[in-house]
């Protein structure tokens, strides 16, 4: 598996049971960047809920997070959420279509919750520069968003009248994953550049310690060492259909998890490289140790007499 | 490449050399017996030190006494990969020091590795068999960092690659 | 030609050897703090009894071969003088019986030797000093008196002069020394000698650097007692006729030799860290090697596993077949090898890969030395003489664990095989 999945599997299978063979359940569980869920049914095995609570949530609503919800769940949002979450939706068993591929449809799209909430900033920007680009009357690029979605790191999106730049800040947390990360965002930078068939891609952009201009002025930026920021300039091209928009959204989300999970991976790798290149060290190691052979075999045979 | 066989050739005559050790009791210390290149309280048990150098980024100290040897190994590191790297193994290798033996917990400063050779481990293991692993160890040491290093550098590759090929 | 006697007596090194008078018994220090007596069993040397009272590591071990008494030291400070006496719980049986000896040092005894007569008896010491003892009578102990000067560090190695007197001293301030060793309630005044006219209490009748300045592992006095050889760590020997004056100098492109013995007037063999005893030859004019008795080129099966060595011949001499389980056990040592080692043990395959590739040392195939000792000779003995005196077969034991008895003969038929004669 190379590239991540938007989706969480954790609700879909749970939802594709519940909704066959209808039972209480009350599950809690993480997705990436520490977004809970909770799959419950708090008032009767009709009624399923599915709550999920995002650190980033209040950023959101500010980029008409409602907004996007409302669109994609409907009805099933619930007024109120409940306590502790950020948003709560609601799935009564018999409004649920039969099995088939409307059900499909449905599952699938709970399970994009978390997809769908952070997809809110990058369709404004995306109409932002729409609006920007038609009105041609200035060179301002739109409101810089941020959406701390993690502890100390964020992405900030800001659209512009001919795209739309998002940048990542991330921490690496040892000077190995600072090592592996600079071995990997090179590769983005360069793979572009490299390959043709990368033509269409975004431009990738990377500096660690020093934050790119377009979020220079943005307050309590960490500038040390350990911060990366990776920067990738999306042009209309990428969001010119809504198809296009929607797997340029889901993809873009997930790069700080992606790249993370792969300098993962290479630890993980190099460890198990390790490991075996050590054992067979002491393998060799162990040669030099004279033979207990004759000792073993005193106990057969006596102590023997050495002829040559 | 071709001073490998030359640096190795000397780094397994010079430690064959040194490996000509015997029990020595501590003359300093009552009823001890120390390996004296550690311990250094008797300067006329303690031979020359003596450094082979391929180059400037690789080359080992080898510091013979009566009864003991301390080995030190500067491995080859071109960048901050390759030291991450190196630093990583050789620090893997040391937390296993009751399995090496000869393996000294800390390397000798200016060095990665640091090996500690005994009369007593010259008494159970073949010394000649000793001197084949540290020439192995060197040898291997910096092909696993390079292999180590390109399988890195390939994955990251494909790893972009596959990333950007979906906007396509 | 004449093979050598090897017997494997211990996995682990044996740092001393000393035989009975009639060469029945052996006397063993197994690398522990106890000394053992080993006789001969067919074929085989067994334990017999151990001589248990050193707490320290025992260095060193003489036998007597006139008073047939054994002396012990070791690196916790002591010396034992053991005797035979009969076992008053059984007389037909005999036991040592220990005596200690008060040294006085403070540091590690490193070699000990009975004087020519065997009235006295010599420790060298890591107290940078030799002890020279003798028995005193009246008190009924053995007492003991230091030569300290001009000794700067551990005394490695001694040898006496035949007239009881000298005494030789290789210690790792790089010199060898003759002292005198005169004590007058003992010794009777010696005539002089090539060495000096008087010999006074701890004279240093002679003093002589190791050529490029080595610890001098050992020394020897020639059967005459006119020259005296020394052997240091740069791989030198060094050969001192005080009457010509001569001092020779052989340096050899061998690792270095801890111990050597005369075995004829311009004769001496050498051993140590090469495995394999050396034979030199020569006089007051000049030295040159002769060979080793060692012959690395012979046939010799250097199989990992052993059961399978013609060297190893099974059932110990007595022709009984291999054991029941012996095949069970060699499977299993070879997955228990292939796991550990990662060894394939299938005989004839190189069992290190990556070892050997750049200039293995000489003479190594499969894994295994090509000389007998596979590991350091630590210590060479006279074991028989010729009716006129030189010395016919040598003993030697090693860090390998290993006592082989060696023709002195064998080197000398060194030349023809190397010539190409011996077939195989």
């Amino acid at each position: 598996m190379i590239l991540l999945e938007s989706h969480s599997v954790v609700i879909q299978n749970t939802l594709q049971e519940r909704f066959n063979k209808p039972g209480s359940i009350d599950v809690q569980f993480v997705d990436f960047d520490g977004v809970r869920f909770r799959l419950s049914t708090p008032t009767s095995k009709e009624v399923i809920v599915l709550s999920m609570h995002m650190r980033c949530w209040e950023q959101l609503v500010k980029y008409g997070v409602d907004d996007v919800i409302k669109r994609e769940y409907g009805s099933r949002v619930m007024a109120q959420p409940e306590a502790e979450y950020h948003v709560s939706i609601e799935y009564a068993i018999d409004s649920i279509p039969p099995a088939g591929e409307q059900r499909d449809e449905l599952i699938k799209c709970a399970s994009l919750l978390k997809r769908n909430a952070l997809a809110a900033p990058f369709e404004r920007a995306f109409a932002t520069q729409k609006t920007l680009e038609s009105s041609a009357s200035t060179d301002l690029p739109g409101d810089l968003m941020e959406i701390r979605y993690r502890d100390e790191e964020a992405i900030y999106v800001q659209a512009a009248n001919d795209r739309v730049t998002v940048v990542f800040s991330t921490i690496f947390k040892d000077e190995t994953d600072r090592t592996f990360g600079k071995v990997f965002l090179q590769e983005f930078v360069d793979a572009r550049r490299q390959n043709t068939a990368m033509q269409h891609a975004p431009q990738v952009l990377y500096s660690s310690r020093d934050p790119p201009l377009e979020i220079r002025n943005v307050p309590g930026l960490i500038r040390s060492d350990d911060v990366g920021y990776v920067t990738f300039v999306l042009f209309p091209q990428h969001f010119s259909s809504p198809d296009r928009m929607e797997a340029t959204i889901s993809h873009i989300q997930l790069f700080r998890d992606y790249l993370h999970y792969h300098i993962k991976c290479s630890k993980a790798y190099m460890h198990s490289r390790m490991r075996a290149r050590v054992t067979e060290f002491l393998k060799v190691l162990n040669r030099a140790k004279m033979e207990n052979r004759e000792v073993e075999r005193k106990t057969v045979s006596g102590r023997t007499l050495v002829h040559r | 490449m071709s001073s490998l066989r030359p640096y190795l050739a000397a780094v397994r005559s010079t430690l064959t050399a040194a490996l000509a050790l015997e029990n020595f009791a501590s003359q300093v210390v009552e009823r001890h017996n120390l390996p004296e290149v550690e311990a250094a309280t008797s300067g006329e048990v303690l031979l020359n030190p003596l450094t082979i150098s391929r180059n400037e980024k690789e080359q080992v100290l080898i510091e013979p006494s009566i009864n003991s040897v301390r080995m030190s190994i500067r491995i080859k590191q071109q960048d901050d990969i390759e030291r991450i790297l190196c630093h990583k193994f050789t620090r893997f290798m040391m937390m296993r020091a009751e399995n090496f033996v000869i393996l000294r917990r800390k390397p000798v400063q200016g060095y990665d590795i640091s090996f500690l050779i005994t009369n007593f481990h010259s008494e159970t293991m073949l010394k000649h068999k000793l001197v084949d692993f540290i020439i192995q160890f060197m040898e291997e040491v910096d092909k696993e960092i390079s292999e180590t290093r390109l399988s890195l550098n390939a994955r990251a590759r494909i790893v972009a690659e596959s990333y950007l090929a979906t906007f396509g | 030609m004449s093979a050598p006697d090897a017997y494997n007596i211990a996995q682990v090194p044996l740092t001393a050897h000393a035989f009975s008078p009639d060469r029945s018994a052996l006397a063993l220090s197994t690398n522990s703090n106890d000394a053992q007596i080993y006789a001969k069993d067919g074929y085989d040397w067994q334990p017999i009894s151990t001589l248990k009272q050193h707490d320290k590591l025992v260095t060193s071990i003489d036998w007597a071969p006139t008073t047939d008494r054994i002396v012990t030291c070791s690196q916790d400070r002591n010396a034992y003088v053991w005797t035979k006496e009969s076992n008053p719980e059984s007389p037909s049986q005999t036991i040592w019986k220990p005596t200690l000896v008060v040294l006085k040092i403070n540091r590690a005894a490193t070699q000990v030797r009975w004087s020519p007569l065997e009235n006295k008896f010599a420790v060298a010491s890591g107290a940078r000093s030799i002890c020279i003892c003798s028995f005193d009578e009246e008190m009924n102990w053995w007492a003991s008196k230091q030569i300290k000067k001009p000794i700067r560090s551990t005394v490695l190695s001694i040898d006496w002069h035949p007239n009881n007197v000298l005494l030789a001293a290789g210690s790792a301030d790089m010199k060898a020394r003759v002292f005198s060793t005169f004590l007058k309630e003992v010794d009777k005044k010696p005539p002089p000698n090539v060495w000096g006219d008087k010999f006074p209490w701890s004279t240093v009748c002679g003093e002589y650097s190791s050529s490029s300045g080595g610890w001098v592992h050992t020394v020897g006095f020639s059967p005459s007692g006119d020259a005296m050889a020394f052997a240091s760590h740069d791989s030198t020997i060094t050969i001192v006729y005080p009457a010509a004056p001569a001092v020779i100098t052989l340096k050899t492109t061998m690792l270095p030799y801890v111990t050597l013995i005369w075995t004829a007037e311009d004769a001496l063999i050498a051993a140590g860290h090469d495995c394999q005893p050396m034979l030199y030859s020569g006089a007051s004019t000049g030295w040159k090697p002769v060979g080793s008795l060692d012959d690395v080129n012979g046939p010799r099966s250097s199989n990992f596993s052993s059961a399978s060595s013609p060297r190893t011949p099974g059932g110990g001499g007595g022709g009984n077949g291999p054991a029941v389980g012996r095949l069970n056990n060699a499977a299993f040592n070879r997955f228990k090898d292939a796991d550990s080692r990662g060894t394939s043990s299938i005989p004839g395959t190189p069992s290190s890969p990556g070892g050997g590739l750049f200039g293995g040392a000489s003479g190594v195939s499969g894994g295994e030395l090509m000389t007998v000792h596979q590991n350091t000779i630590t210590s060479v003995r006279p074991y028989e003489w010729s009716p006129n005196g030189t010395v016919t077969k040598v003993s030697t034991t090693g860090v390998d664990g290993k006592l082989v008895i060696w023709n002195v003969s064998a080197a000398v038929g060194l030349a023809p095989k190397l010539a190409g004669v011996h077939l195989r």
